[in-house]
Order: C-alpha cells, then structure tokens, then sequence
C-alpha cells in the first residue's frame, strides 16, 4: 500500500530532521543508566547475584522503544494542530489505512532508536548475548513499538491539544514505566499493583527482553516471568485493539468541527 | 461520465442548533469555472467540506465528479483536489518531499509522480525552492504548494476555500494569475469560494450564499442584469437588504 509507505517515509524523515529529537532519544537512556543506576543500585536486593546496571539494561532499552514509539504517534496531535491531518482526511485512503501507517511509522522510530541504544548500551553493562537471543530481542523491539504505536494513536486521537501532553506524560509515561519491571522485577511488587502490571504493554515487552538478554540469571529470579508465548500473544492484543481503536477514533475526525463553524467557516 | 461536475440536492448541514447550511440546490457543469460568493459565516466552507466528505450531510444528497458523497466517500475522495483555507502542508518537509507525500498518498507510482511533480514545481514557480524546508516558504509561495500538492493526483473537480485569504495584495494578484492559467490549461472543473466580489467576477457562473442560504445564482452578467446593478457587490445589497463588507465585517 503506498500511501503507508508514504505515512512511514514522512515520519521517518521528520524524525530525522529533529536533531534534538534523535539526540535526546539515544542519551536519555544513559542518563537514567547513570543516575537512577546509582541510586537503586544501593537499594537493590539482587546485588551479588546480578549488578544493577546490568539488570536495568532490558528495561532501558524498553523505555527507549516505550519513548520513541509512543511520541511518533502522538505527533499525531501536532499533525491536527498544523492541518497536515487534513491532508490526510481528504486523501482517498481508510482511516484505517492512516492508522495503519501512523503505527507502522512508530514502529519503525521505536525499533531503530532501540537498536542504536542497544548496541551502545549492551557492551557497556558488559551483555554479550548469543544471536539467537539477540533475535528474540529484536522482535520484542518490534513487536513492542507496534503495540505502544497502537496505543499512542489511541491518546493523540483521544486528546485534543498540546497542552494535554503533560498530562499524558504524568499518568501514562511514567506509570508504565515504573510498572513494567524495567527498574525491579514485577513478582516483588504486591498483588494490586501487579495486577497493574499485567494491563501495561511495556510490561510484556521487558518481559521478553529480559527472556532474551538475562537468561543467565533467571535461576536467580531476573530473567523473564512469564512465558515468552504469553508476551507475544498480550502484545498482538494490544496492537490489534490499539488499532482498531484509533481507526475508530479517525473515523469521527471530520474537517470542520463546531469551533472552527463559530470561528466563521 | 456525462454526469454534473457537483450536483447537490437539497444539501443541509446543521451544528447542534445552528444551522450552517440550510437546503442547497447546485448544480457544477464539467470544466466550469463556480464562483462561491458570501460573507464569513455564510456556510461556504460547511458546502465544501460536505462535498470533499469530510462532512455527513444532516438531510439531502450530493454526488460529485458522479460519485455520492456518502455512499462512495473514496471515489469522490479520489478525484477531487481540496485545497483548505488553512495550509496542510508538512513544515519540516521540503518543497519537493511535500509534494511527493501527497502523491503517495494518492497512490500514484513513482515513474508518473516525478515528471509530474517537476512539471508543478516549473509551472508554481518553485523549481528553485524545491529543496527548501516549505516552513521557509513566503506566504504566496505556501499557497502555491497547497494548490500544486491539491493536483499533483490530476483531480476532475478542485475546491479551492479562499485561496487568496491572508495574502498581501501582491502575493494575491500572482495566485490570482496562477490560478487562471492552470484554469486555461487544465480544463479543470474550479469550485471556488470566495468574499471577495473581484475574485467572483471573472468565474463562468457565481452562486451568492448567505446565512445558509442561496440567494442568487447565474453567470456574473445575468446577475447585475436581474438586479438592475452593475456590480455583484450590489448584487448581494439587492438580495439579501445588507452590503457584503458589512456581512463580512461582522
């Protein structure tokens, strides 16, 4: 289809374009690598059986994927904001088809950020896996970025303005990255917030990471939890449902809205 | 296809309460150059969107280059060019890279796409340009773009809502000229709107719409003829009992 393949080449060259933007993606891991590093290191049980910086590494890389993949999609409100959505609302494509596109442009900045990160990150908390779990890694990243795609569609469809964005910062970004496991592992947290957890997409997607990077120390209780079949099958649900939902969600998009009819079109 | 250019009938559009459109009537001949005349507020936009689908009528049927608007939203998509009052053009891509998005979009193959791209980019004026971030772009120049990223798929019918709004007087004059030529040379059938009375003028045939409602319809000539005026701004006095200025002021 090329009118994906146009949605996907756009956002990749923006991006591309947005030097603070790639800069920020690829340094924002380390920053957290140093400083949070430092800090639970000293609060961390695992210590002697796994350094923390190591055992942060898969979930680092999630941030990255959960950073880059969930802001691609929710450059969707600035599309709105300067009228390129228009653009797209009149071209003779399904809003499903424009979904599809917007998801597939975040997962291709999520995966690409994940992979610069990764072969950065990996040698320097000394992870050297085997190709096979580099693999298995990699569809994570994939699949991942798909499903966090899916969902940013979801918000930047559901919020109305860049003003929100903060909020979505506050109660999305950060709750899900601190119930996904990437800082500790999710099987200490208590029954309630792991049940939180289990609704949050980047918890499935470190789950796998931490199947393909941590294998050595899961008899210790930091490699994955859950089947790495149940991962797959919980990030393919939440692409499905994200896109459906934001195809939904285009399909109520319209040209002229009330506000623009009193503002005098 | 021997089937109206537009053809609307009936065609209303209300917002909660507020009625933007109320019953319209139209037909567009294939080729013709349909001037939109009205005030802010008269429901100009409202008519395009309705016809571009982007908006679901409230009551009456139109079918565009012979395709309804709601039944077969893709078709009429498909041929028609729309170009918004507001830019829809990508600010960080550049000239060229605009252009060929939008012929993506319109799924047109890349060995048709780029001759044509090159042609556009020759014909508006903006080979030189074409590397250029369109966000560097003067205001006349974004227009141009706009126009050129609303044909670059060879449309039957193109909407142009205001074309010429916020441009200063030159900037205006050369689109103005622009749009004439490709007028000229492309057959193409031209659904402008407009609260400009000179830009009205030079169209084969001018619908004036105000509050909703059309309240004249003919060539520019049979409708200072019918008032007894000789100018559409009178045109619009005689038929609605208040000046376009003011209507637009307000």
């Amino acid at each position: 289809m090329r009118a994906v393949y146009g949605i996907v080449v756009r956002e990749f060259v923006r991006f591309l374009r947005q030097r603070g933007r790639v800069l920020a993606s690829v340094a924002r891991p380390f920053v957290w690598l140093i400083f949070a590093g430092a800090g639970f290191a000293t609060v961390f049980a695992g210590a002697g059986a796994i350094d923390y910086r190591r055992y942060m590494a898969p979930g680092l890389v999630g941030m990255v994927v959960m950073f880059g993949a969930l802001l691609a999609s929710l450059s969707t409100v600035t599309d709105r904001d300067a009228g390129v959505l228009r653009m797209l609302l009149v071209a003779p494509v399904r809003r499903s088809t424009i979904a599809l596109g917007k998801a597939l442009g975040a997962t291709l900045l999520g995966t690409v950020q994940a992979v610069v990160v990764a072969l950065l990150l990996l040698p320097l908390v000394g992870l050297w896996p085997a190709p096979a779990s580099l693999l298995l890694a990699l569809a994570a990243v994939v699949v991942l970025s798909l499903a966090l795609g899916a969902l940013g569609l979801v918000l930047a469809a559901s919020i109305r303005s860049l003003e929100n964005f903060a909020g979505v910062m506050n109660f999305v970004v950060f709750p899900m990255l601190f119930l996904s496991g990437a800082l500790y592992p999710v099987h200490r947290l208590d029954a309630a917030l792991r049940l939180l957890a289990y609704l949050n997409p980047l918890a499935y997607g470190v789950d796998l990471l931490k199947h393909a990077l941590l294998s050595a120390w899961a008899g210790a209780g930091f490699g994955g939890e859950m089947p790495v079949a149940l991962d797959f099958l919980a990030l393919a649900g939440f692409a499905a449902a994200g896109l459906l939902a934001a195809a939904t969600l285009l399909a109520r998009e319209g040209g002229v809205t009330r506000t623009a009819f009193r503002q005098g079109g | 296809m021997t089937a109206a250019a537009i053809e609307a009938r009936g065609l209303g559009k209300d917002f909660g309460s507020i009625r933007a459109l109320d019953h319209l009537d139209l037909e567009v001949r294939d080729a013709e150059f349909f001037g939109f005349l009205g005030p802010n507020g008269a429901g100009k936009t409202t008519t395009v969107h309705l016809l571009a689908t982007l908006l679901a009528p409230s009551r009456g049927a139109a079918r565009v280059a012979g395709h309804d608007v709601v039944r077969e939203s893709l078709l009429v998509r498909r041929s028609i060019g729309l170009v918004f009052q507001e830019t829809t053009l990508d600010r960080d891509l550049t000239v060229a890279e605009n252009l060929r998005f939008a012929a993506r979009l319109w799924n047109l193959p890349r060995r048709i796409a780029e001759p044509r791209i090159e042609h556009l980019l020759r014909q508006f004026g903006l080979l030189a340009r074409r590397g250029d971030p369109m966000r560097t772009l003067s205001g006349g120049m974004r227009r141009a773009l706009d126009i050129a990223r609303g044909i670059v798929h060879e449309p039957r019918v193109l909407f142009l809502d205001e074309p010429t709004a916020g441009l200063d007087p030159r900037a205006r004059r050369s689109l103005w000229e622009l749009i004439q030529e490709l007028r000229r040379s492309s057959g193409l059938t031209v659904f402008l709107t407009t609260h400009y009375v000179e830009e009205a003028e030079p169209c084969d045939r001018v619908a004036v719409l105000d509050r909703g409602r059309l309240v004249a319809l003919g060539t520019p000539t049979e409708l200072k003829r019918a008032a007894g005026v000789g100018s559409l701004e009178d045109v619009f006095l005689a038929r609605t009992g208040h000046p376009l200025a003011e209507a637009n002021a307000g």
